[in-house]
């Protein structure tokens, strides 16, 4: 596979792993805990509170794609490599970690009280396990481009050649 | 097929010098191993010693596994030693070698002091024939008669020559080294004749065993030693000296199949004297490399080529550019085909400018512990698995990295002329080192492939290469870098 269909190829992958991480979420925690978390919302009704619920796993989602995107981008076009020093980039991949982690907590602890649900530990681990472990963490380590494939932490574990 | 190529005197070490860089380029025709034979009364001359410092680099990494579909490291080359032949002991004046005392009082004794004056017989020659080939033919062909002795190393020589030629093979041998000075002068009509002599039962009708030259014309000059009463070379003598030599070349016997004389309009004035030895370290010149040219030519030509009277010239006389070389071509599965020379050399020279600028540091980082190898996929790939990085392999290849582009520097530092093969600007030397990234990919003055930056070597540096499975160590890491310097 050349270079370009290569690119295609792992923006496809972040697509379709991002999307499918925030219908695994959604899925998941509603059938986990989402029948007492609308309860806990005031006695909401459990449609309501799954319409309410998507709209905060989709943000989550945008979030933590938009991360592994970011990675993906600089790595692939902005990062260029003239000297042999400095070229890591994982604190830059390790911000984007961090800016996706903090998301993951953030963004369900803020925006379901502007939502008016309810949420518990149960959801912030969801959303860690699927944006920041699989949506940023798995996903970077599979599509960071081969010239910095090291750099996600762990990379080495999965993609040396043995 | 046999190759030999043997190098008399200080020219002829620069030609060996320009011969190794050519060879481990992947300029040869065909992969045929050169036996490399190097002559000189002083050994100690810096050009030898320059030449001779990159040649036993790359013997000891040449044998690196990079494949056989490549031309990097297509020619291996082989000493023959000891390296270099000194055919003069220490101390020694020509009455010594020539055995004055026993002929002294006698008709030889007597002709031989009509010959040779009191301060050439009584000079010690430790730094050479001092520009002198009367001197020098005297000792060489003394010396080369003396080879059933078993402390010379013609026995083994012209054995190995003898046995090449008894197996059916066809046998080249060239030399170089100047005709206006005193070893190269003195050795190549010499040493060449009395070969041809030795080898006439194997080679009855001349044409299995070739004998070619390329003879250096004077193209420098220096000013005069401050001690005008010893024996020295002078550079005033030069001219006198070749026009002796091409009449002799002219009106004697020839026992060279092919000739190549190689010299330059433009005297290049070196600002200090050297008698010799270490002292004697002249740049790397056009002319070398022309004259490396003119042997990958002759090892290249049909053994029954007739005789052809080929003259090069190039076009602006203030600038060498590629247009001005020969074309080229080379022998593969037993076909000819052209290959371009700029091309070729282009991609070694970026190929070694992408390894001292990217490759030599980390190695250096990385063992020194200042460094995390997690930034170079291309080390975790290729080296971590076994200890590469410790063998002399890397630090061989690192030296002839240094060496190669030095010379290529000096090659390029003309007076007042342009040498325009690879950019000058993007490079130093000593240590080398790129100093302008930008001109990476046009650095041979064509832009081919405009997307070939450094980084886009780094990129193909970690993208996967098929290879053949018996390829590996730092070997196989060399062919993918030499792979990714491909326009």
């Amino acid at each position: 596979m050349n270079r370009d269909l290569r690119t295609l190829a792992k923006l496809a992958t972040i697509i379709a792993v991002t999307f499918s991480c925030v219908i695994l979420t959604y899925f998941i925690t509603s059938s986990i805990t989402g029948h007492q978390l609308a309860t806990a919302s005031g006695n909401m009704a459990f449609s309501r509170w799954q319409e309410k619920f998507q709209s905060l796993t989709i943000n989550a989602g945008i979030l933590s794609f938009l991360c592994s995107l970011a990675w993906f981008v600089l790595t692939r076009w902005i990062f260029k490599i003239n000297s042999s020093r400095g070229i890591g980039k994982r604190t830059v991949w390790a911000a984007l970690a961090a800016l996706d982690l903090i998301g993951c907590v953030a963004i369900p602890q803020f925006y379901s009280s502007t939502l008016g649900i309810k949420i518990n530990f149960i959801v912030i681990a969801v959303f860690i396990i699927f944006f920041a472990g699989i949506g940023y963490w798995l996903l970077t380590i599979f599509t960071t481009p081969k010239i910095f494939k090291y750099t996600p932490l762990g990379a080495r574990f999965f993609l040396a050649r043995k | 097929m046999s190759y030999y190529f043997i190098s008399i005197g200080g020219s002829g070490a620069k030609v060996l010098e320009a011969l190794t860089h050519l060879c481990v380029a992947g300029v040869m025709p065909t992969r045929e191993e050169i036996n490399i034979l190097a002559i000189d009364p002083d050994s100690g001359n810096g050009n030898l010693e320059r030449s001779g410092f990159a040649l036993n680099s790359y013997i000891k990494f040449q044998k690196l596994s990079v494949g056989n579909d490549t031309p990097l490291f297509k020619t291996k080359m082989t000493l023959i030693k000891p390296f270099p032949w000194n055919p003069i002991e220490i101390d020694k004046t020509l009455d010594d070698l020539m055995d004055y005392q026993i002929y002294k009082g006698g008709s030889l004794g007597n002709l031989y002091e009509v010959l040779y004056t009191r301060r050439e017989r009584n000079t010690k020659l430790n730094e050479g024939f001092r520009g002198h080939p009367s001197i020098g033919a005297a000792v060489l062909a003394k010396k080369y008669t003396l080879r059933d002795n078993k402390n010379t190393q013609w026995t083994d020589f012209i054995q190995k020559i003898k046995q090449d030629a008894n197996n059916g093979g066809e046998i080249k041998i060239f030399f170089a080294g100047s005709v206006f000075g005193g070893t190269g002068a003195s050795g190549m009509p010499t040493i060449a004749r009395l070969l041809r002599n030795d080898l006439k039962d194997n080679s009855p009708d001349k044409n299995t065993i070739l004998i070619g030259g390329a003879f250096i014309l004077p193209y420098f000059s220096f000013p005069p030693p401050a001690e005008a009463d010893k024996l020295f070379a002078r550079s005033e003598n030069f001219l006198t000296n070749t026009k002796a030599a091409l009449k002799y070349y002219a009106q004697r016997e020839n026992v060279f199949n092919a000739m190549y004389f190689v010299g330059d309009s433009h005297v290049t004035h070196f600002q200090k004297f050297s008698i010799g030895a270490a002292t004697q370290k002249n740049d790397a010149h056009i002319v070398d490399f022309y004259a490396a040219l003119a042997a990958i030519d002759f090892f290249n030509q049909p053994a029954d080529y007739s005789q052809v009277y080929n003259c090069i010239f190039h076009n602006d006389s203030n600038k060498f550019s590629w247009s001005d070389f020969p074309a080229l071509e080379e022998i593969e599965n037993g076909d000819a085909k052209d290959f371009e020379f700029r091309k070729r050399f282009a991609k070694f020279a970026r190929f070694v400018f992408a390894y001292v600028h990217f490759i030599k540091p980390v190695l250096r980082g990385l063992s020194s512990g200042d460094i995390k190898d997690y930034q170079y996929p291309w080390y975790v790939d290729y080296f971590s698995e076994a200890d590469i990085v410790n063998t002399g392999a890397v630090k061989n290849f690192e030296d002839y990295a240094e060496s190669f582009v030095t010379w290529l520097k000096q090659l390029e530092t003309l007076q007042d002329r342009e040498v325009a093969l690879i950019k000058s600007a993007m490079f130093e030397s000593r240590p080398a080192r790129i100093v302008n990234a930008e001109e990476f990919y046009a650095c041979d003055g064509v832009i081919t492939n405009p997307k070939l930056t450094l980084h886009e070597v780094w990129y193909r540096l970690t993208e996967d290469l098929n290879l053949d499975s018996s390829i590996n160590g730092f070997g196989k890491f060399l062919r993918r870098l030499y792979e990714a310097c491909d326009a």
